[in-house]
């Protein structure tokens, strides 16, 4: 992206005109420019390695493979296993994308395909301020709307005859990876939504109005023309998605039951990762249980790492093929 | 005869299908708006109860205590958001120079890929960097932690619309500078800048909508206090962590109330910023195709 903003360079011809000794501010400001931005990277760098440094004492006390594979949880007897917050968080993410893919898409597709301009535009315009509710008044909002709302939803699943599916067997507490789920997918349904937009409006008229002249139903053509052509960014925005809900903290913590278990259940409660260092971190004072917290930390943080960089490969591949849609 | 009726029956089905998918869509639109109204409603209706001027002017008191504020969360909100910013704008606009307007080829990218890896660190893990970075350091929480955590999610909004902002300068405008011999800090400082900074602006607009609301990197950088400080070297509280402090205790009437009154603070400034940004920037993209 920076490569080809060559047209607006002032670098050759300016040089030709321009008396070095007349712009003693160009070194000063350039000095600044490059001191600012190395400082920014040297930061991140400490940052990193300070993390990973912390992190690597708790190998003095289990092994990497112990604390991965782990399921137990205690720190009163310093037992530290990271699966079940591994596992919840897996969970929930996938329970937030199964709920909030086919509503972005149906939303996204209302708001572009059929609604006029004037009422689509609001309506999306709505959507996106759902993005900027800060997490922790979903998470307060969730155990006092949600949990209570969704537990005869629950309870009705878990003794209907699904419940003899271990997925979704009862008992039912309340908080749980569902609940935790559903608050998720109302939290990333504005960027999937958005992006899904973007990549939907960006199919070239040419190609609907082909597809409208063959007689096609407007349902025909999204199906055989815009899907076909949005799908890179779709899965971008899904992506995208994924990987705020991994990350997503304090609302998850609010609903999902604090509990360090591994459920079969979606109705039982459990733990994410980053639920997990935020509850425990400031008051943990067993041996190692800072550095175990820490050791998530750095789980999680590859887990949204690898998850950004298949965002990014996407849509880079996406960019390319169609010089589309921004979906940063 | 046949084919005509197998052509209607056909087309009757394609027509059932196109107006089933579109009451789909109906639906899936409604359920995506009913949060917003949903949180808002409760918002407005919870929020009010507690909420007076008092509440954002008074210290804070007991848990149980009915006239408690939260003046030392509007403080710590304000001042580590202010030094946040103080951090985030230089630092951002000057990666965003450096990227666009001094190409400084591999150098570049690697600063602008580690702005980018910042921008998708989860909010908690920034916390843990920063604990790591500082408050082992300063062997202390601090309200100076909590403003670079901020600073860091501030950071990458930033750099990107700056840099978004320093690409779309005109072609003529740069020739013009050229044409001019302006030296370069002229030209960034007198031209490109102003011509951009309603952009700029935008971003540092939506940046401190997204900074204020967020409580995960403040949890063990800033800690929470409960007085009234204004010493950023020492512990204090933010309108999230105020917040989400009263919410754990939401067995307490009156915590409750605080946890929505603060929520409706909250939620009206974020909202407010955020709206502002979007404005900005709907008006800097009009001015930019005119020019």
């Amino acid at each position: 992206m920076t490569a080809e903003t060559a047209p607006g360079r002032p670098e050759s011809p300016a040089a030709l005109v321009r008396h070095r000794g007349l712009s003693v501010g160009d070194p000063i400001l350039k000095w600044t420019v490059r001191i600012f931005s190395w400082l920014a990277l040297a930061a991140v760098g400490v940052m990193l390695i300070d993390t990973a440094g912390h992190s690597v004492k708790l190998l003095q006390h289990t092994s990497a493979w112990d604390f991965l594979s782990g399921t137990v949880w205690q720190p009163a007897s310093t037992i530290y296993g990271a699966l079940p917050f591994v596992y919840g968080t897996v969970v929930t993410s996938i329970i937030a994308l199964i709920f909030a893919v086919p509503l972005s898409l149906g939303a996204a597709l209302l708001v572009n395909e059929y609604l006029p301009a004037a009422v689509g535009a609001p309506v999306a315009y709505a959507i996106e301020l759902l993005a900027a509710v800060p997490s922790v008044v979903y998470g307060f909002w969730g155990v006092v709307v949600v949990v209570p709302a969704l537990r005869p939803v629950q309870e009705a699943i878990a003794s209907s005859p699904l419940g003899a599916i271990p997925v979704f067997a009862g008992p039912v507490a309340g908080p749980s990876y569902f609940v935790a789920g559903v608050v998720l997918t109302i939290m990333i349904l504005p960027i999937l939504t958005s992006v899904a937009r973007d990549s939907i409006r960006s199919t070239p008229r040419i190609q609907r109005e082909g597809a409208m002249a063959l007689g096609a139903t407007h349902w025909e053509t999204i199906r055989h023309v815009v899907l076909p052509f949005a799908r890179g960014g779709i899965l971008a925005g899904i992506i995208l998605g994924l990987s705020r809900a991994i990350g997503e903290t304090i609302a998850v913590l609010f609903v999902i039951g604090n509990q360090p278990q591994i459920n079969a259940s979606i109705f039982s409660p459990g733990y994410t990762l980053p639920s997990v260092i935020a509850s425990e971190f400031a008051e943990a004072n067993q041996p190692f249980h800072p550095e175990a917290l820490i050791g998530l930390g750095v789980v999680l943080f590859i887990m949204s790492f690898v998850v950004n960089l298949a965002a990014r490969a996407i849509v880079e591949r996406f960019e390319r093929r169609a010089g589309g849609a921004d979906v940063r | 005869m046949f084919a005509e009726r197998v052509l209607r029956a056909t087309g009757r089905r394609r027509r059932g299908m196109d107006r089933a998918i579109y009451a789909l869509c109906i639906v899936a639109g409604a359920l995506a708006l009913l949060p917003l109204v949903l949180v808002l409603a409760y918002l407005l209706i919870e929020g009010l109860k507690g909420w007076s001027l008092g509440f954002l002017v008074s210290p804070p008191g007991g848990i149980t205590s009915k006239n408690s504020g939260a003046l030392n969360a509007i403080i710590g909100t304000l001042e580590m958001t202010g030094i946040g910013l103080a951090i985030a704008v230089p630092i951002g606009m000057a990666v965003a120079l450096y990227v666009v307007e001094f190409h400084e080829g591999r150098a570049a990218l690697i600063v602008r890929a580690a702005v980018d890896l910042v921008a998708g660190i989860p909010s908690i893990v920034i916390g843990l960097f920063i604990y790591s970075l500082i408050v082992v350091r300063m062997g202390h929480y601090s309200g100076i932690a909590g403003s670079v955590a901020l600073a860091l999610i501030m950071l990458p909004i930033i750099a990107r619309t700056s840099e978004e902002m320093f690409k779309i300068v005109p072609r003529r405008m740069r020739e013009g500078t050229m044409a001019l011999a302006m030296p370069r800090w002229r030209a960034i400082g007198w031209v490109y800048i102003p011509t951009v900074a309603a952009g700029i602006m935008t971003g540092i607009v939506l940046a401190v909508s997204r900074a204020v609301g967020e409580t995960a990197p403040l949890l063990f950088t800033s800690l929470g206090s409960n007085f009234v400080v204004t010493d950023p070297t020492r512990p204090m509280s933010a309108l999230p962590l105020y917040m989400f402090q009263n919410a754990l205790n939401i067995g307490f009437p009156a915590a409750r109330q605080r946890a929505w009154a603060a929520a409706l603070t909250l939620v009206a400034i974020v909202l407010i910023f955020n709206i502002l940004g979007r404005w900005l920037g709907r008006r800097t993209l009009a001015s930019g195709t005119r020019t």
